[in-house]
This record gives structure tokens, C-alpha cells and sequence, in this order.
């Protein structure tokens, strides 16, 4: 009964604040309920937009949450801190939101007085609470049975989803492309009139008659193009509906997505949710800005500014538009605009379906490269949102702002940056494994190929954002494997998203390079306190939340039973390693890649390498070892005149680059090493990496079969549908 | 089974391959500063290459630059974009005079595939190698200074007017000369070929420079030819470059036909009481004992920088010698006066041309009895602009015949830029997927490139070849082991 303890404290002076935190993710939905409270008191209608969603949800769930309860009754209440700086976060961003909107004064001390309230909510709900921490925020639902109160709490955390520019009626969107489910429909559209803005009420009657016919369209059952197809639709109505743009847009965004960007939110919101991180308010015009190495720019095809690494979008727009002018010029004399070089930059270009991405480097990268990284950029867009739903929005609205619905992710795709300057699994298209008696990895493979649940196809184990072994389903993906690409975009993501720490996440995640415009199902969890190992399940099915939480905690059970976590935390100390324990001492730094992947086993390409210690340790020498290395990347595998070996002798180290059909190496020698000299250093080299093969990489990945339940389609059916609303929730926060 | 035939046609079809190589799509050159405001953005556009183009197409195209040179700006304002990569095309600028921009847009290598009955165009976009064209582009400035001047001096002569007629002349007739398919590392150097001599034919010719320039006051510089390559030169480095560019590339060839074909350099019967001579003019009058004949010389501009200095340009050729004279442009030269240097010259430079000749056939007989080479090279050396290279066979105006497959000769180029991210030595080897080994070795200012034919042989072998090699050639040089 932790839980009850930490709730109790959450009643004492913060109480409010640790009473959402205890709700864990749920935050949205009491947002819904919390809404109605709003309105009652004639909150901004800002605010009440979310809430009206929520709202929608929670007559299905009931359901589920009482099994919940029975079934995770005791659940930690680990969440608590995170959500705790969450609410903080989002309390803030409702603040900011009130005194933004008319009245503002008048609209904050409201909302804190309900979050004031919802501690006695939670005292009450009791059990409920816990089991809802228990279950993540999906489970939010169960505010349905709570009290207003609670989702007074709740709101905070709707607020800052809706500053996120997830809307309430992304969700409404989401139920109505959902099959056919008539009864729900129907008790949900009243709820969406009244959820919408008091104004537009009106508008929003008339939209039901055509959501409803939107749900009864067969082709929905797959979530994004049925899905896009109402939310398009609804938007229109929107449009005609709203004069006012900015509200516009607003609904726009919530229509499109689904759900990441309010996790998304939810990261940043440890900031300051809406407004833009410090970094952002740079001086563009400042030498210190100019001078970056390197320079990623977002911009939409009517030249509106996405992302900027460096410096606010909104200050740069008019750059931006330059850069827009540029590639319609050319595209203009039908050729397309590729580079544009000077002695000390490179301006790359790539235009990917409505979006131009723009790297502006003084790194020494061949142009190849630069335009590979920004194509990990688009990747990782494409990953919240899905390629379709770009596509789509821009279909609809040429000069629509897609920040709306990327605000906050500008951390994780500030984090890609980072990590393609210095992971070298990037620029291989391999990853990095946790180095580990084969023993252990089997054993922890084999518990989780037990662990698994009908649509459940992949299983993947993190440990320090290395790899610990992954498991895929066989049957459904027998000719694909998982790319890397999409390994490091779904890694990147939960690494730079503190908030994936707070207990159980479930979030909708587009693997573009498995597929580009559908949804897997990610549940994502850390297994330790220290959030040091984390386990990722992706489904196909985004009922599947409880079903694939269940796995986790078989997972969970089988890894207490054999210890595996404290194996896992000791192999993890000796992990790294370093390069003298080859025992070659002109050896200063290698990466390896292995080709002699078994046929059967299409396998993730992996790759290894040691600390950079010795010469590179200082952060200045690391870049410009990484340096070395991605020009000699660059000059094996280029694209028009590869080669097979390089062997490069320059003052301060000598370079061996090689490829062959067993392996890809690439290593710096201290710059005395002869020829002869290297040679038997890689042929030690060789031996030794061989020797601790097994250790190094996973040779043989397991795979497991989850056969399909035909049975649950009829009996999920009903709960499907409250499921898929939350989906957008869940991930909230 | 019964579709195999239609896909051995398929294949048949798609060996039909038409290969397109690079090739100059436009060239202009223009002054923001000549159009400022808006409707008379024509004025900038000084010269326009090919001048059919439509006026509005030449505006555009002429703002598509700025603007790319002003987005460059706003990064780095300092240093501008010097190349545009696009699908189709490169686009390379050089601002050689401030305000002054010069654009050479060089279509990418086409290849013509046959799909569905359709002629479907695909663009080689990574072969076109940004140094070289850079080079090029460079080279058509400078080459242009040095018959011309500045712009900048032409403007104050006789404003926009003149330097516009001056651009026309000359750059219709030289863009006809940049053969872009050719272009390869031996642009980016643009060196100069010394020719071996050993020390009494070298003094040899220093005084007979001497003596003709004690002789010829007008003379104010000398620079002395044997075999297309440079023996001794009084112009400053950097002009010299260029001068022997055109002497090489441009002059010379022009006259070495008639020669081939056994016309050239007749004794001249014509002139008794002269000392039979096979000098002549290769600039100026053909004959000079035609009354008709002008005496008029090519006008060059060196030193500009400083002095500016303009010059009338003699060359006077006799067997494989050839020897410049420039002389200051303010003196007009008169029949007299060439007829004086024929007379003084001619018989002189007939001697030495056999007495080099002689010498050189020696050497060749002590060195020249190894067999073929296992290697090409070409070595090039910063600090004396001395070019030497084994895989050119033969540079005419039209093609530079290379010994080596194209993709070698990129590469080179590749190892070649590599070298300039760095200044430091350093040694570059690497496999091709041809199994060809090329090798790049930079010391101090020196740089060094071979490409071995040993397709078998491995790392340790080529480094004794490379060694070898070294030994024979460069012995007095040091590379990095």
C-alpha cells in the first residue's frame, strides 16, 4: 500500500499536484471531466476543447478499469516524481494559457482551485487511483467514474496537451473512424457538442451527422487512412466553421494526430510546455549563430518554418522562405536543387513529399551524408506522425503550421542531432549492442520470446540505449527485419523523452522504414528505479494495451525469478570497453561491422567499437576522430566511385578503412604504425574480435510465433472503441 | 519461357545506352551593381552565353544566382557559394573582381535509357568533380585578364560599352576552346611542364637570351620553350601559368598540323645572303617580306595587381624551340624591327634547337631502355608550378588523351580535394573496386599520384612499388614513408 502512503502525502500541501501524478498519464482524461467543470464555470474555450474529448471516452471504459483493478491492484508509485514536474509543467502551461486568453485572470484561479480539489477526489477513488498509476495513462478512462473533482487535476494535464496542440478533437476524430459501433457513437457525439467550444456548438451538430457517417464506412478498420479520411473531414468542417485561424488550427492539429505529440508535450512540458526552449531564443543574426557547425532547418513547401536546430523558427522564417524560393525556383526549370557549396559550408537540400529539410554544415561531411542525416530527420517526423497524415494535412491546407502538431518534439529531434554527430550507428545503419555473455542474452531472449501476446511483434531490450536483444515475430514479419534506422529513431525517442520514465507508455509509433504511413502499437516501460533498462513492445494492435502490459509483466516476473536484472546492471559496468584490451598498443580506436550475417538470420546489422579514450578522450579529439571516420565512410561507400580499401597516413594517426564481404572496418593507428605494422594489428585485431563474437553481437535473434485469437475480434470489438479514443491519451503524457 | 526472347530484347535494349558527357549549358557573367532597381535587371547581364536565350530566362537565371550567393551570405558572409548542385546541372561562380560574377552552368553526364519505348534521361549527378570545374572557371578569367585586362580597367577605359565588347569577342570564340568532357586534375593544377636539361645546354640558353635582349632593348621579358615545355621564364609565376596555358593549349597546336604534315618550318630560300634559319613568327606577319603583311602582335596583360603592365606578345618558333618575347605595348613595333630580331634570332635558335635536340636524345637513350612502366603518374609541385604526368599521353586543343579508365582519374581528383581539407603531409592508398591501386602522397608542397597496374598485388607490394618508384623519379624529393 506505497501507494496509498504517497497519496497520502500528495493530499498534504501539494496535494493536488501528486493526486495527478498518482493518475499517472491519465492526466487527459480527467482533463475531460475536468472540463465540464470548466464550463461550468465559464472557463475559456480554449480549455474546454480538450476537455470535451475526455469526456467521450470514458463511457466505454468503465469496463475495463474495473478489471483492471482486480487484476493490478498493488503498483508502484514510481510515476509519482515525474508526473509530479508533468503537472507542474502543465499547471504552468495553463497559466500561461489563461492569461493569454481573455479573462485571463479571472480563469486561473479557477483551475487551481479545482486542482486543489482533486486530492479528495483521489482519496476517494481510493484503490481506483492505484490501479490506474498501475495501468498507465490509458487507463485514464476510469475518471469517468471519478468526480469532477478529479478531472479538475486532470485538466492541468489537458491544458498542456492542448498546448501541444493535441486536441480534444483529435480524438473525437479517432472514435469516429473507428468500426462501426453505433451506440457509441452515439452517446459520444452529444459529448462532443458540448466539449467544443460554447460558440461553435452549432458547427459541431451539424458535423456528427457526418462523423457518424464516417464510422460506418467499412474501410475504416485500419487507423490511418480511415482515420484521416474523418479527420479531413471533420476539418473541413472546421474550416468552414471557424473564421478565426488560429483556432483553425487548433482543430486541425488535434485531427491529426494521434497522440505522440502530446507525449511529446509531455517532455517539454518539463520546461515550459508551449513556449519555446532557451536555446531557441538565440540571436539569429549573432555571429555565435552563424557560426554553428551545423544547421538543421524543417520549413513546409509554403516556406512555414517546422524546426530550426539553432535560433526560433519564427525568427527565421524569412531564411526559411529564402530556402523555399530557392527549390521552387529550380523546381521551377523542372530539376531540383541538390547542395550548394562554399570553402566552408554546404548547404544540403531534400524534399520530402511536402516537406524541404535543409542542413547547413561547416562539418567536414560529404554531401551524401549531410542529406542522409536530414532523411533521419524526416524519418523521425514521419515517426510521430506517419507519413499519410503529413501528406494529408498538407493535401488539405498548403500553408498549414505543422509546429501545431510537433510542439515539443523539437527535443527529440534536437536529440537525433546530437546522436548523428556522434554515434557512428548512424552513419553505418547499425547498432550498438550491449556487450554480454551470450548465456545471459539467451536467457533474457528466451524470456522474452515467452512473454508475448497476439499482434505483439517485436520485442526489444534496452539498456543504456544499447541494444540488449530484440525479438521479432516470425510470422508476420518473415521477409522484413527491423531496420536499424527505425531502431535508432524509436531509441532516440524514448531517450529523449524523460517522461517515457514515468511508468507504463503506450503510444502510437510509425516505423517509417518498416512501413511509412502506418502505426505500431509502443509499450514502453523501464524495468529498474535507476531507468536504466527499458523494455519496448510493439503490436499492431492498439487495443492491445493491457494485454501487452500483461507481457511486461511476465517479463518482469521471469527477469525477478532468474535475477536477470542484476546480471544485466553487472554486465552493463564492464560493457564498454577499451581498446587496450585487444591488446595491440598502435591500436588507438576501431569500428567493426559484421557482413557474415548467417542467410536465415536476417538480422539487425550490428556494429561494435570501444570508448574513445587514449587520444580521444577530450570531446574535441572524439569529433574529430568521428570526423576521420565519416570521411572515410564517405569515400568507401560513395555512391559513384566506391572503393575497397583506404589507407590514409596523416600526422597525428593513420586511418584503415575496409570493406569486404565479411566485414566493414574502419580503425586509427598511432602514426608511427608501417604498413607491415598495420597489417598484423588488423589481423590481431580480427582474431580477437572473433574470439568475443558471441559477447560483441547477437548472432542469432530469436523469434517467436503469436498466433492470431480469431475469437477477440467479436469480444474486443465493443472495448476497441474506447480504447483507440484514449489512444491519443495514453500517450498524452 | 516463351517471354525470354522479349527479355533478351529487353536486354538488347538496354545496352543501347547513349552516353552524354558533361557539357557547358550556359555562361554568364554580371554586375548586381549595373541594374539595381527593378525593371532594369538586364543591365547587370554583361555577357550571356549562348546569347540566343530570352531576355526574361537570362534575368532569371542571373537572379537565381544572386540569390543563391546572398543566402550563402547570411551564414557566411565572408565566403560565398562557389557551386550550386542540381539534378541536372552544376552551376560554379567565381566573383574574380568585386561586384564581378562569373557563372558556368555544366550539364551533368546524361545516360539515354530505353524503357517502355521511351527515352528516359538519367542524370550522373556525383561525376562531375567541383575542383576542376572550379578550375576552369577561373582559368576562363584569367585567361581573358590576359588578353584583356581587367575589368575593372576596361570599365574605366570605356565603361559598360567596351567591357562588354570585349567579353563578346573573346569569350564566344574561347568558350568554343573549354572542352568540358577532359577536364580532369591536371586543370585543378594547371602546372607547368619543365623540360630536363642538363647544366651546359641550360647555360647555352641563358646566354643566348642574354645576347638577344643586350640586342633587342625593347625586350622587357623572355620566356623560352623546347618541346611544349618551359625551359626559362622572365614573368612573374602566376602570369607565366597562364601564358604557357595558351602557348599549349591554344597557339602551338594550331601551328604543329602544318608541321606534321611536313610543310612547316621550309627552309627559306627566299632570304639569301641570310644564314639559312628555320625561324618564323608564330604570331605577327607570316611573311615578312610581304608589303601587304601587318605587324600587328597580340597585346597581353600581366602584373596586373600591381604595374599593369601591357605587352606585345612575339612568339618566334624555330624547330622544337620556341621562344616569347614581349615587348611594351606603348612601342609600336615595325618591320623593321621584326625583321631585325628574324635575322638575329632565327639562325641562332636554329642551332640551339638542334643542340637540345642532340641532348635530349642522349638522355632519353640512358633512361628510355626500361621497359613500360608498372605505373602512371602525375606529380605536381606548388611552390614552381611543375607539372609532370605519365597518364596524359598528348594534350591537344580538342581532348587530352588519359591512358587511365575515367573512374581512375576521378578518384585522383577525390584523393586531390582530400588532401586540401588538411595541411599537413600525408599518404593516401586506396583499392578501387577495379582492383586498382592509386596511390596519393602530399609532402610539403609537393603532391604525388600513381596508379599501379598491379591489379594482385597487396598494401605491402604497392608500398615497395610506390618506393621504387620514388627512388627512380623523385630521389632528391622526400614523401612521407
Amino acid at each position: 500500500m506505497s501507494a496509498g502512503a504517497s497519496r497520502d502525502v500528495g493530499m498534504m500541501a501539494e496535494v493536488s499536484q501528486s493526486s495527478d501524478l498518482a493518475q499517472g498519464g491519465s492526466v487527459e482524461q480527467e482533463g475531460a471531466d475536468h472540463q465540464e467543470h470548466i464550463e461550468n464555470e465559464t472557463c475559456p474555450e480554449t480549455l474546454q476543447a480538450p476537455i470535451d474529448i475526455s469526456e467521450v471516452e470514458p463511457t466505454n471504459t468503465k469496463l475495463e478499469i474495473s478489471d483492471k483493478e482486480s487484476h493490478h491492484g498493488d503498483e508502484d508509485d514510481s510515476r509519482n516524481d515525474p508526473n509530479h514536474s508533468l503537472l507542474k509543467a502543465a499547471t504552468d502551461a495553463i497559466n500561461e494559457q489563461c492569461s493569454c486568453t481573455d479573462g485571463s485572470l479571472e480563469d486561473k484561479p479557477k483551475v487551481s482551485d479545482e486542482t486543489e480539489e482533486a486530492p479528495s477526489f483521489m482519496e476517494q477513488s481510493g484503490g481506483l487511483v492505484e490501479e490506474e498509476e498501475m495501468s498507465n495513462g490509458g487507463l485514464k478512462r476510469d475518471s469517468k467514474e471519478t468526480t469532477k473533482e478529479d478531472k479538475g487535476s486532470l485538466d492541468a494535464g489537458e491544458c498542456l496537451q492542448q498546448s501541444c496542440n493535441t486536441d480534444g478533437e483529435t480524438d473525437i476524430m479517432y472514435d469516429c473512424s473507428q468500426p462501426p459501433q453505433p451506440m457509441h457513437t452515439t452517446g459520444e457525439e452529444p459529448l462532443c457538442k458540448d466539449t467544443t467550444d460554447g460558440k461553435d456548438t452549432e458547427m459541431i451538430h451539424e458535423k456528427s451527422p457526418e462523423q457518424s457517417n464516417i464510422e460506418a464506412s467499412p474501410n475504416e478498420t485500419k487507423l490511418n487512412n480511415g482515420l484521416m479520411d474523418s479527420e479531413q473531414r471533420q476539418l473541413e468542417d472546421d474550416y468552414k466553421e471557424l473564421a478565426d485561424t488560429a483556432s483553425d488550427n487548433t482543430l486541425e492539429d488535434s485531427g491529426d494526430f494521434p497522440g505522440i505529440s502530446s507525449v511529446v508535450g509531455g517532455v517539454t512540458s518539463d520546461a515550459s510546455p508551449p513556449t519555446t526552449p532557451v536555446q531557441r531564443e538565440e540571436d539569429v543574426t549573432a555571429e555565435s549563430w552563424r557560426t554553428k557547425r551545423k544547421h538543421v532547418f524543417v520549413l513546409s513547401e509554403a516556406g512555414k518554418p517546422i524546426y530550426s536546430r539553432y535560433g526560433n523558427e519564427e525568427a527565421l522564417s524569412s531564411t526559411m522562405g529564402v530556402m523555399m524560393a530557392l527549390v521552387s525556383f529550380v523546381q521551377s526549370g523542372n530539376n531540383a536543387i541538390r547542395s550548394i557549396h562554399s570553402d566552408a559550408q554546404k548547404v544540403v537540400f531534400l524534399q520530402q513529399g511536402p516537406l524541404v529539410l535543409v542542413s547547413v554544415s561547416r562539418a567536414p561531411q560529404s554531401e551524401e551524408q549531410l542529406r542522409k542525416e536530414l532523411q533521419y530527420v524526416y524519418y523521425q517526423i514521419i515517426s510521430m506522425l506517419t507519413q499519410a497524415s503529413v501528406a494529408r494535412i498538407f493535401e488539405r491546407k498548403k500553408n498549414y503550421d505543422l509546429r501545431r502538431l510537433l510542439a515539443g518534439s523539437e527535443k527529440i529531434l534536437d536529440s537525433l542531432l546530437d546522436l548523428l554527430d556522434t554515434d557512428p550507428g548512424f552513419l553505418l545503419g547499425a547498432v550498438r549492442c550491449v556487450a554480454l555473455p551470450s548465456p545471459l542474452r539467451d536467457s533474457l531472449s528466451s524470456i522474452l520470446t515467452k512473454a508475448i501476446t497476439p499482434n505483439l511483434v517485436f520485442s526489444i531490450l534496452v539498456a543504456e540505449q544499447k541494444l540488449v536483444t530484440v525479438v521479432q515475430e516470425r510470422a508476420v514479419i518473415e521477409d522484413c527485419r527491423l531496420d536499424p534506422a527505425d531502431l535508432h529513431l524509436l531509441l532516440n525517442l524514448i531517450g529523449a523523452s524523460s517522461a517515457f520514465q514515468a511508468g507504463e507508455i503506450w503510444t502510437p509509433i510509425c516505423l517509417p522504414r518498416f512501413n511509412p504511413d502506418g502505426y505500431f502499437y509502443a509499450y514502453i516501460s523501464y524495468l529498474d528505479p535507476e531507468c536504466t533498462v527499458c523494455l519496448v513492445l510493439l503490436s499492431t494492435d492498439k487495443e492491445s494495451f493491457y494485454a501487452v502490459s500483461g507481457c511486461k509483466k511476465k517479463i518482469q516476473e521471469a527477469m525477478e525469478a532468474q535475477n536477470s536484472l542484476q546480471a544485466l546492471a553487472g554486465a552493463l559496468r564492464c560493457c564498454s570497453y577499451s581498446v587496450s584490451l585487444v591488446g595491440v598498443p598502435e591500436l588507438l580506436h576501431f569500428v567493426y561491422k559484421p557482413l557474415d550475417i548467417p542467410e536465415t538470420y536476417r538480422q539487425l546489422p550490428q556494429f561494435t567499437s570501444p570508448e574513445t579514450d587514449g587520444p580521444y578522450s577530450s570531446e574535441e579529439e572524439r569529433q574529430r576522430l568521428f570526423d576521420l571516420y565519416r570521411y572515410l565512410h564517405c569515400r568507401i561507400h560513395s555512391s559513384a566511385r566506391p572503393l575497397r580499401l583506404i589507407y590514409h597516413v596523416a600526422e597525428k594517426e593513420t586511418l584503415l578503412a575496409w570493406v569486404t564481404s565479411k566485414f566493414e572496418l574502419y580503425t586509427a593507428f598511432s602514426s608511427l604504425v608501417t604498413k607491415v605494422g598495420a597489417i598484423n594489428v588488423i589481423t590481431k585485431l580480427l582474431r580477437w574480435i572473433k574470439r568475443e563474437e558471441d559477447r560483441l553481437f547477437i548472432r542469432y535473434p530469436p523469434k517467436y510465433s503469436t498466433t492470431p485469437v480469431p475469437g477477440k475480434g467479436a469480444k474486443s470489438s465493443k472495448s476497441d472503441r474506447t480504447d483507440s479514443s484514449q489512444n491519443g491519451f495514453f500517450t498524452g503524457l | 519461357m516463351s517471354l525470354r526472347p522479349v527479355s533478351e530484347l529487353l536486354m538488347a535494349f538496354a545496352v543501347q545506352e547513349k552516353h552524354y558527357p558533361p557539357s557547358l549549358l550556359s555562361f554568364f557573367i554580371y554586375n548586381p551593381k549595373f541594374g539595381p532597381r527593378e525593371g532594369e535587371e538586364e543591365k547587370k547581364i554583361l555577357f550571356y552565353h549562348p546569347s540566343e536565350i530570352e531576355k526574361n530566362e537570362k534575368i532569371k537565371n542571373v537572379g537565381l544566382c544572386e540569390a543563391i550567393v546572398q543566402f550563402t551570405r547570411t551564414f557566411n558572409p565572408t565566403k560565398p557559394a562557389q557551386s550550386l548542385h542540381t539534378q541536372k546541372n552544376r552551376q560554379f561562380f567565381h566573383e574574380p573582381e568585386d561586384g564581378f560574377w562569373m557563372v558556368m552552368v555544366v550539364q551533368n553526364p546524361v545516360v539515354e535509357k530505353q524503357k517502355d519505348g521511351k527515352a528516359v534521361f538519367e542524370y550522373q549527378e556525383d561525376e562531375l568533380l567541383d575542383k576542376v570545374y572550379s578550375s576552369v572557371l577561373k582559368q576562363c578569367y584569367k585567361m581573358y585578364k590576359l588578353f584583356n585586362g581587367t575589368f575593372n580597367k576596361a570599365m574605366e577605359a570605356g565603361g559598360v560599352t567596351l567591357l562588354k565588347d570585349r567579353l563578346e569577342k573573346f569569350f564566344i570564340r574561347y568558350l568554343q576552346t573549354l572542352h568540358l568532357q577532359s577536364c580532369d586534375l591536371l586543370d585543378v593544377f594547371s602546372g607547368i611542364s619543365f623540360f630536363p636539361l642538363d647544366k651546359m645546354t641550360y647555360l647555352k640558353i641563358q646566354s643566348f637570351i642574354n645576347r638577344v635582349e643586350e640586342n633587342l632593348s625593347l625586350v622587357k621579358y623572355t620566356a623560352f620553350l623546347y618541346n611544349d615545355q618551359l625551359i626559362w621564364s622572365g614573368l612573374e609565376q602566376e602570369d607565366m601559368r597562364i601564358l604557357y596555358k595558351y602557348l599549349t593549349t591554344s597557339l602551338f597546336p594550331r601551328h604543329i598540323e602544318p608541321e606534321l604534315a611536313g610543310r612547316d618550318s621550309p627552309l627559306r630560300p627566299e632570304m639569301p645572303g641570310n644564314l639559312q634559319h628555320y625561324g618564323r613568327f608564330l604570331t605577327g606577319p607570316l611573311n615578312l617580306h610581304d608589303p601587304e603583311a601587318k605587324f600587328r602582335f597580340p597585346k597581353i596583360f600581366v602584373n596586373t595587381d600591381d604595374n599593369y603592365e601591357e605587352l606585345h606578345l612575339i612568339v618566334y618558333k624555330a624547330m622544337s624551340a620556341a621562344v616569347c618575347f614581349m615587348i611594351d605595348a606603348s612601342v609600336p613595333l615595325t618591320p623593321d624591327f621584326c625583321r631585325k630580331l628574324d635575322s638575329l634570332v632565327g639562325p641562332q635558335l636554329t642551332v640551339l634547337a638542334s643542340d637540345i635536340c642532340e641532348q635530349y636524345n642522349i638522355n632519353k637513350r640512358i633512361s628510355g631502355s626500361e621497359k613500360e612502366p608498372q605505373f602512371k603518374f602525375i606529380y605536381f609541385n606548388h611552390m614552381n608550378l611543375a607539372e609532370k604526368s605519365t597518364i596524359h599521353l598528348k594534350k591537344t586543343p580538342s581532348v587530352s588523351l588519359t591512358s587511365v579508365q575515367p573512374e581512375l582519374m576521378k578518384i585522383l581528383g577525390d584523393i586531390n580535394s582530400d588532401f586540401t581539407r588538411v595541411d599537413e603531409d600525408e599518404e593516401i592508398i586506396v583499392k578501387a573496386m577495379s582492383d586498382y591501386w592509386v596511390v596519393g602522397k602530399k609532402s610539403d608542397q609537393r603532391e604525388l599520384y600513381v596508379i599501379l597496374n598491379q591489379k594482385n598485388s597487396n598494401l605491402i607490394e604497392v608500398n615497395d612499388e610506390i618506393k621504387k618508384l620514388c627512388a627512380t623519379q623523385f630521389s632528391n624529393i622526400f614523401f612521407l614513408d
